[in-house]
């Protein structure tokens, strides 16, 4: 891992050169909270790392239900309409 | 609807290796759709439209997303938006992701499992009150 050390109003410039460069900025630090903007190009998604964590493990939930819950799941709905 | 061959734009978080999926019609209400990954046999997740469980439920999709899926003004009406369920033990026990739906668009056949910035809308959100 890179570690730098910034100041408020410097950037990061990851993949520079490239027009897929990412640019990284330090906008505010107040206590241990530090605002960062981040300038991508719509091909890279940015995203909290914790809710990707998240979202991996509902949809890890979700997988592949077994076909007995499928089944009555649907008949539960059906009794209800 | 049934659709047979649908390309991610980006893979499921969890799933980097899934990117094509079908869409089948798993009941005869046409409520409970299946979306099975065509490179993974048995993955599949049960995916409804939000309107009969959340009638209100609407989403601003991103320009970037729609660039990504090709939803332009003409397909725009088109577009699918399908809640994943994580079935439980009763229907009671069933959730719905509110905050990461699919979104398809029918004509490109291009999906994204998109991530809304609402942090208020939850992962696991009951299926039925």
């Amino acid at each position: 891992m890179l570690v730098l050390s910034r100041r408020i109003g410097e950037s990061v410039v990851i993949g520079g050169g490239s027009p897929e460069a990412v640019t990284v900025t330090v906008l505010e630090v107040r206590g241990d909270v530090v605002r960062i903007g981040i300038d991508a190009p719509r091909s890279v998604a940015v995203h909290r790392a914790e809710l990707l964590a998240e979202l991996a493990d509902a949809n890890a939930d979700a997988a592949s239900p077994p076909e007995d819950a499928v089944a009555s799941l649907s008949q539960a709905l059906r009794s209800r309409s | 609807m049934d659709l047979p061959v649908i390309e991610l734009a980006h893979p499921m978080p969890g799933f980097p290796d899934d990117a094509r999926f079908a869409l089948v019609r798993l009941d005869d209400d046409g409520v409970l759709h299946g979306f099975r990954s065509l490179d993974s046999q048995d993955l599949q997740f049960v995916v409804v439209p939000p309107a009969p469980f959340y009638p209100d439920y609407a989403l601003d999709l991103d320009d970037d997303t729609a660039t990504e899926l090709g939803i332009d003004e003409s397909s725009a009406a088109d577009v699918l938006v399908l809640l994943v369920v994580r079935a439980g033990a009763t229907l009671a026990d069933t959730t719905v992701n509110l905050r990461a739906p699919l979104v398809v668009n029918p004509a490109t056949r291009r999906a994204s499992q998109v991530i809304l910035d609402d942090a208020d809308l939850p992962l696991a959100a009951p299926l039925v009150a």
